[in-house]
């Protein structure tokens, strides 16, 4: 078991070396310039040119790679004399716009996006099983007629469409709910989770959507298996057959959510901007903006590494769940 | 002479869909000893396995029974969920005939049968129950049954499920057990195995077996009584030897004809014969006229003429008992022609 997660995080550190060099190409190759960015308003060539050697962006796209994974191991060092700039190990890159390394950026993003991520994936836990499971106890139902009503609308709408509605209409018709900003946890727990309803609303219904699906799928399956009337005849009470019956639904369920929770947790950028919240969504989008490398190359390589871990807990938690994987 | 383990006394079992009810099996009445095989055959859709769901009350919702069953002592329409729960896996087990299916993926094959023990007796503990698991798997003839207590269902084979699947339903030696088409999903050779294990278990422990198939070749090498169903009714019901030597009821002898023996050369005198497919297809209860609903696949119906297309026919007692027991059938005829001329 040991050796298995070993052999997986090695494999994991190549693969975000890949798409760390991916990402570098790519963003040469849509022929960004974050020196054109940096350089100010009337921007002559000369200026242009030492800013670009400053932030040691004049180089071929495998020199940068080789620099970032040498400041990965090593740290590094922009510029000299007065202006030089230090990014310890393990620098994940040195943003000029933020006059800040992307390794801090990025854990003071993280409480807010860590903050929605959370309360949106328990939102949509409940609401996507609770809505899941009643319309396949009643299937065909009001509820079951609903539910399915709200899953083809969730998975059909964009987020930002939801996302704008839910302001227009929590925010500004009904006036009951703020529509931007955010406030530590640490500060007021209760302001946190009102500033963040209207945001975990908009994930939580987009995702519930499939969840809702899932579950009733799932759960009408396992209420029409043999195997639980087979248990009926052995003498089991309902209440018995039916905690038999969620395990059938938890074992897809599981899954899905532990990647939904990682994706969550790499930023949700339409959600994010709609609710002016600055997450790692919204400083991704402003890395893009600003045409700054470093923040793009590392909330790519945070959210990768986050899909990674993902996968390998699924990978180590379906055998706990379904024995027939576990000795395939 | 001491009560029957199983008595079913005008059973009728509907289903409701909606606004409309109708029956899908109607007054069926059997009674059968402790160590006796009553076989119940018919075609898919006759109402074999919902007749045998519903003596252990394990009909689907929207599905209701009439009349009276009479299980080990124990009214199983008039008890209530507590009275059925100790009824079932106790007095009256059921061996299913998908042996996947009626297992859960979940468990492994110890956990099924310790659960069958424990919930009839919760003060056998767990690590005891298991042991009784282990000893079953023995007795079913599970080799290293220590071993296979610990594996999952998809990792036996499906002759050895079946073997589990049997085993877990014998555990609690019930007076009764409904086996489902149990060799109905196996190979030829690995049906014969798991018929004579269930024989030898039945003389074991003493118990009835009613046997729910649809093929002769099983029938004939397990039962002692027969029941044929057609269309949810009880078409012909007798010793083995009387429904099987002398058919009344033109089904029964059709499901003869198309029956293929490997004795048939002998059998009509070295001539070859051929198989004979009864015509026409089955229906049910819903769909079938006021008559017979035989009446239009039977080449016999011209005989007796509007009568069968009109009337119900009513069981009536057969004077060809070579046995001594009940043959009764529900046909116009009294006394079917010879063979040959029966199949249209």
């Amino acid at each position: 078991m040991t050796a298995y997660i070993a052999r997986r995080m090695v494999t994991a550190v190549f693969m975000l070396l890949a798409i760390a060099f991916v990402t570098i190409a790519l963003f040469f190759g849509a022929s960004k310039d974050p020196a054109r960015a940096m350089c100010g308003k009337p921007c002559p060539a000369e200026t242009k040119a030492k800013v670009s050697a400053y932030m040691q962006t004049d180089q071929s796209v495998v020199w940068q790679y080789g620099q970032f994974v040498k400041g990965l191991v090593a740290g590094r060092t922009y510029g000299e004399g007065a202006q030089q700039v230090e990014c310890a190990a393990p620098c994940f890159g040195y943003s000029f716009p933020n006059r800040s390394d992307v390794t801090s950026l990025i854990g003071e993003r993280l409480p807010v996006t860590l903050s929605l991520a959370l309360g949106a994936a328990v939102l949509c836990l409940v609401v996507g099983i609770g809505l899941g499971a009643l319309s396949a106890i009643r299937k065909g139902g009001m509820v079951d007629r609903f539910s399915t009503g709200f899953a083809m609308f969730g998975l059909s709408v964009p987020t930002f469409l939801v996302g704008l509605l839910v302001v227009q209409v929590f925010g500004f018709m009904l006036n009951v709910l703020p529509f931007s900003g955010f406030v530590p946890f640490s500060e007021s727990p209760v302001d946190w989770a009102w500033h963040l309803i209207g945001p975990w609303m908009v994930l939580s219904f987009i995702l519930a959507a499939s969840y809702v699906r899932v579950t009733r799928t799932q759960l009408l399956n396992e209420l029409s298996a043999e195997h639980l009337v087979a248990m009926t005849a052995r003498g089991a009470s309902p209440r018995q057959v039916n905690r038999h019956a969620v395990r059938g639904v938890m074992v897809p369920i599981s899954a899905m959510f532990a990647l939904d929770v990682t994706a969550l947790l790499g930023g949700s950028v339409i959600a994010e901007k709609v609710f002016s919240l600055h997450g790692l969504g919204d400083l991704l989008l402003s890395g893009v903006n600003e045409s700054d490398l470093s923040i793009v190359v590392g909330v790519t390589l945070f959210s990768a590494f986050l899909i990674i871990v993902g996968n390998l807990v699924v990978d180590l938690l379906m055998p706990l769940l379904d024995p027939r994987i576990r000795r395939a | 002479m001491p009560d029957p383990v199983l008595q079913v006394e005008d059973l009728s079992i509907s289903f409701t869909t909606g606004e409309t009810t109708f029956d899908v099996v109607r007054d069926l009445s059997v009674t059968l000893d402790g160590g006796r095989t009553l076989a119940v055959v018919g075609e898919s859709g006759s109402g074999k396995t919902i007749t045998g769901r519903a003596i252990m009350r394990l009909l689907p919702r929207g599905a209701g029974a009439r009349g009276r069953i009479v299980v080990a002592g124990r009214d199983m329409l008039a008890a209530d969920e507590r009275e059925l729960r100790r009824a079932r896996g106790a007095d009256v087990a059921m061996v299913f005939q998908d042996s996947m299916s009626a297992l859960s993926p979940y468990l492994d094959i110890g956990a099924h049968i310790a659960q069958a023990v424990r919930l009839h007796d919760p003060s056998v503990s767990r690590r005891a129950a298991r042991a009784r698991g282990v000893e079953m798997l023995e007795r079913v003839g599970i080799p290293e049954p220590a071993d296979a207590v610990r594996r999952f269902p998809h990792e036996f084979s499906g002759g050895m499920r079946q073997r589990a699947v049997i085993a877990m339903a014998l555990v609690n030696r019930p007076a009764l057990l409904i086996a489902d088409e149990p060799t109905t999903a196996l190979d030829v050779t690995v049906q014969a195995q798991i018929l004579a294990l269930l024989r030898e278990l039945q003389q074991e422990y003493g118990m009835a077996m009613l046997l729910i198939s649809h093929d002769f070749g099983v029938v004939a090498s397990a039962a002692d009584d027969v029941l044929v169903l057609y269309a949810g009714r009880e078409a012909e019901y007798g010793s083995l030897r009387d429904v099987f030597e002398a058919p009344a009821h033109p089904y029964t002898a059709g499901l003869r004809a198309a029956t293929p023996r490997l004795d048939a050369r002998l059998d009509t005198g070295g001539e070859r014969t051929r198989l004979r497919a009864i015509p026409g297809a089955p229906t049910s209860l819903r769909d079938a006229g006021p008559g017979c609903a035989f009446a239009p696949r039977c080449g016999l119906a011209g005989q007796v003429g509007e009568r069968c297309v009109v009337e119900v026919p009513l069981r009536s007692r057969r004077t060809s008992g070579t046995t001594g027991g009940a043959h009764r059938a529900a046909c116009h005829l009294d006394r079917l022609p010879s063979s040959g001329e029966i199949a249209r």
